[in-house]
C-alpha cells in the first residue's frame, strides 16, 4: 500500500489558493519529500512561478536546483486536462476497442467530459488517486476548483457517482423496444415521456446510447470511485481550507469544518491568507523626523510626500484594525484545529525565489502536518 | 443608453473581487432613480438580503426596500418551476419527481442547472401585473467567472446538445435575450491587482460574441493614494534619516506607493475594454455596509461624479 500522503486545498475563489497550494507544495519538497501538485488554474501565472512551461496532465519538474541552496526534494507540477483524463478513464475500462470508441465518439460523452456540473471536481480526484497508486510520490497536493463555497468541491464525487448509479445505467441502457425504452420500474413510461416531451426524443436516445455503451465498464468505474472515497478518509489524507480574514470567512469556515467531521474526512487546518501585519505605533510620524526637502522636488510634491509618510502607519493600523475582528472570529471557530496566518504579500507572486519566499513562512505548517 | 435602461444586467467577475456588493449597489441606485428592481441570486447564494437586514432570501420574492426586491435561485427549484410549467399536471410531476432515476438524470444533463435558473430570470423579466411588466430591471448575481461564462452560454450549449425539439425552442428563446445587448448587459467586476485584471482581460476575450454586451466595467476597492507625485518617491526616501521610528513610516509607504502604483496600472489596462466605462469604488473601511453606502456606491457605478 502506498504511503503517499494527499492534501487537498480548499476554498471559494480569490483567496489565494493556488499560489498557497504551489508555495505549500514547494515548502514540503524544501523539507526533502517528493512531491506533486495538481492545479487546475487556467492562467499561466502558476506555470510562471514554478519556472515551467505551459502545464498540462503530464508532471512538469520544477527546476529547485535554481533556488539557492537548492532543497533535497523534488517537485512536479501539473495542470488537470478535463477531457485528457476522462479519455483515459475510458480507455483503461472500456471492455474492448470498439466499446472504447463509441463511447469517445458519442457526441453526448463530450458533453459529460467537458460540461457536466461535478465532473471537473471528479476528475481532479481521479487524476490524483492515479498519482497517488504510482508510489512515485511522498506527497500529492490538490489545488482544488474555484467554487462560491469549499464545500461543493466535497459533494462533486458523491454526486458523479450518484450520476452513474447501476440503477440509473440499468434503466437507461435497456434493450429498445419501438417506443425506444422497454418500461421495467412501474411509471418508467410517464417518467420517459416527460423526459422526452421536456427534452426532445433524439437527445434522450442519444444519452442512453451513451449509457448502453457505458454500461459495459460500469463496474470498474464504480469500484475505482469507490476506493476514491475510501482514500479521502484515509489516515494519510488531509483537507485544508485556505481562506482571508474576510468576514464571509468565518460561516465558510465553520461550515466546512461541520461537513468535514459529518462526513469523516479528515481536517488539517487553516491557511489564513492576505493577513495586514499591524504597525508597532498607530501614532503619525513626528514632523520633526522629516529631513529638508531635497533641491530637485517641487515643494508642492514635498508637502504631500511628507504628508503621506507621516501618515502611513496610521492608515496601516487603520487598515489592519478593520480586519481584526473577523480574525478573531476565525480563530475561535478553528478551535483546536491548527490555524496559520501569511501576511499579505507586496506583489503579486512571479518567480520561483518569490514562491520560495512565500513558503518558508509556511515551515510550521509543513513540520506539524508532517508529523501524525 | 444607461444601464437602466436593459431588462436584465449580470454581474460578473472572479471570486471575492465584490460582485454580491456591485449588485446591491446597482440594485439601491436603480431603485432609487424609480426602476423597480429585482435582484436574483443564483446557484442558492443568500447574501444579498443580509446588507438590508431583511429575512433570509428564499425562491419566493421577497422585498428589501422601496423599489427594490430580491430571491435566491436554486437549479432544483427551477427545474421545477420549469417542469411544472410545462407538463402543468402536478400528479404527474410527482411521479416523475418521485422517481429516484430522476434526480441523477437531471444532474446527467449537461448544463441544464445553469439554463434552468438563466430561463427564472427570463420569466421573471418577462412576467407582467395588471397589463405592465412587473420589474423594470432585473439583476443577476451571476457565479464567479468561469462557470458565469458557463452559465451565459448555457442556452448555446442546450441548443448544440438537443439540435432541435422542444428544449432545443426555450432555450433559443433565453438566448436570444442574453444575446441582445439592448436588453442585457454585462457587468464585470474587477479588484486593482494584476491577477484580477489579467483574468478580467482572459474573461472578456473568452466571452467572444457576448462582448457586446459588456457596458460596465467596476473596479472595486481603490485605496486612496498616499500623495500623487509617485514618480518622486524613490528620490524623496533618499533624504530621509534611517533612525527605526522612520523606518516602519518609510516601508509602509514603500507599500503604499507599490499599491498606488498597481491601481494606476490596472485602470491604464481595464480603461476602454470593449468601449465600456470603468467605474471606480473606494476601498470602505467598514465591512458592514448599509443602503445608504450601497447608494452612493450604486451612483459611481452608474456614472455620477461624486
Amino acid at each position: 500500500m502506498s504511503a503517499t500522503r494527499l492534501y487537498i486545498c480548499c476554498g471559494s475563489g480569490g483567496v489565494g489558493k493556488t499560489t498557497t497550494s504551489a508555495a505549500f507544495a514547494l515548502q514540503l519538497a524544501m523539507s526533502g519529500q517528493r512531491v506533486a501538485v495538481l492545479t487546475i488554474d487556467p492562467a499561466r501565472r502558476l506555470a510562471d512561478s514554478l519556472a515551467v512551461g505551459p502545464l498540462g496532465n503530464e508532471p512538469q519538474s520544477v527546476p529547485l536546483e535554481r533556488l539557492n541552496p537548492a532543497p533535497g526534494g523534488q517537485l512536479d507540477a501539473m495542470m488537470l486536462d478535463m477531457k485528457a483524463t476522462f479519455d483515459d478513464v475510458v480507455r483503461r475500462f472500456a471492455p474492448d476497442a470498439e466499446s472504447r470508441d463509441r463511447i469517445l465518439q458519442n457526441r453526448y460523452y463530450r458533453f459529460v467530459s467537458t460540461r457536466l456540473a461535478g465532473s471537473h471536481e471528479y476528475m481532479a480526484m481521479e487524476r490524483i488517486f492515479a498519482l497517488y497508486e504510482s508510489g512515485q510520490y511522498d506527497a500529492v497536493v490538490l489545488d482544488t476548483p474555484p467554487t462560491r463555497h469549499a464545500l461543493e468541491f466535497l459533494k462533486a464525487p458523491e454526486r458523479m457517482s450518484n450520476l452513474m448509479d447501476e440503477g440509473v445505467m440499468h434503466w437507461l441502457s435497456l434493450p429498445r423496444d419501438s417506443f425506444g425504452f422497454r418500461a421495467l420500474e412501474r411509471g418508467s413510461e410517464a417518467v420517459v415521456s416527460v423526459l422526452k416531451r421536456l427534452i426532445g426524443g433524439e437527445t434522450i436516445e442519444e444519452i442512453a446510447e451513451f449509457f448502453h455503451v457505458f454500461q459495459g465498464m460500469w463496474s470498474g468505474f464504480r469500484e475505482r470511485s469507490g476506493l476514491v472515497r475510501a482514500l479521502l478518509r484515509g489516515p494519510n489524507t488531509r483537507f485544508l481550507l485556505v481562506t482571508t480574514p474576510a468576514p464571509a470567512a468565518r460561516a465558510e469556515a465553520q461550515e466546512f469544518v461541520q461537513l468535514l467531521r459529518r462526513d469523516g474526512l479528515p481536517f488539517g487546518g487553516f491557511f489564513v491568507n492576505r493577513v495586514l501585519p499591524a504597525p508597532t505605533t498607530n501614532q503619525a510620524l513626528s514632523a520633526e523626523l522629516l529631513p529638508d526637502r531635497p533641491a530637485a522636488i517641487p515643494q508642492a510634491d514635498w508637502a504631500e510626500i511628507c504628508a503621506g509618510v507621516r501618515q502611513a502607519t496610521v492608515n496601516q493600523a487603520r487598515l489592519a484594525g478593520s480586519e481584526a475582528p473577523a480574525l478573531a472570529e476565525l480563530r475561535r471557530e478553528a478551535g483546536d484545529a491548527p490555524l496559520w496566518t501569511l501576511p499579505e504579500q507586496d506583489t503579486d507572486v512571479h518567480s520561483l525565489d518569490a514562491l520560495a519566499a512565500v513558503s518558508a513562512l509556511l515551515a510550521p505548517a509543513v513540520a506539524q502536518l508532517s508529523r501524525r | 443608453m444607461s444601464l437602466l435602461d436593459k431588462r436584465i444586467v449580470l454581474v460578473t467577475g472572479k471570486g471575492g473581487v465584490g460582485k454580491t456588493t456591485v449588485t446591491a449597489a446597482l440594485g439601491v441606485a436603480a431603485a432609487a432613480a424609480g426602476r423597480r428592481t429585482l435582484i436574483a441570486e443564483i446557484g442558492g447564494a443568500r447574501r444579498i438580503h443580509a446588507l438590508f437586514g431583511a429575512p433570509e432570501s428564499t425562491y419566493k420574492i421577497a422585498p428589501l426596500t422601496k423599489n427594490l426586491s430580491s430571491l435566491s435561485i436554486t437549479a432544483d427549484e427551477a427545474i421545477e418551476d420549469y417542469v411544472l410549467q410545462q407538463i402543468r399536471v402536478r400528479a404527474l410531476f410527482q411521479l416523475v419527481f418521485r422517481n429516484r432515476v430522476m434526480g441523477p438524470f437531471i444532474d446527467a444533463v449537461p448544463g441544464l442547472h445553469d439554463l434552468v435558473q438563466l430561463g427564472k430570470v427570463f420569466d421573471l423579466s418577462r412576467q407582467t401585473k395588471r397589463g405592465s411588466l412587473e420589474w423594470d430591471l432585473l439583476l443577476i448575481d451571476a457565479p464567479a467567472t468561469g462557470h458565469g461564462l458557463t452559465m451565459l452560454a448555457s442556452p448555446l450549449s442546450m441548443m448544440e446538445l438537443t439540435g432541435r425539439g422542444p428544449f432545443y425552442e426555450n432555450a433559443r428563446l433565453v438566448h436570444d435575450v442574453f444575446m441582445d445587448p439592448a436588453r442585457t448587459a454585462l457587468a464585470l467586476v474587477s479588484l486593482p491587482e494584476e491577477m484580477p485584471v489579467n483574468e478580467t482581460l482572459d474573461l472578456f476575450a473568452r466571452l467572444g460574441p457576448y462582448q457586446r454586451q459588456v457596458q460596465l466595467i467596476a473596479l472595486n476597492e481603490l485605496h486612496p493614494e498616499p500623495f500623487g507625485a509617485l514618480e518622486r518617491w524613490e528620490q524623496a526616501r533618499g533624504s530621509f534619516e534611517a533612525s527605526p521610528a522612520v523606518a516602519e513610516a518609510l516601508r509602509l509607504t514603500d507599500r503604499a506607493v507599490a499599491r498606488a502604483r498597481r491601481q494606476r496600472l490596472a485602470r491604464e489596462r481595464l480603461t476602454g475594454l470593449g468601449g465600456a466605462p470603468l467605474r471606480e469604488l473606494p476601498f470602505l473601511f467598514r465591512r458592514d455596509l448599509r443602503e445608504a453606502d450601497l447608494l452612493g456606491l450604486g451612483r459611481r457605478l452608474l456614472g455620477a461624479t461624486t
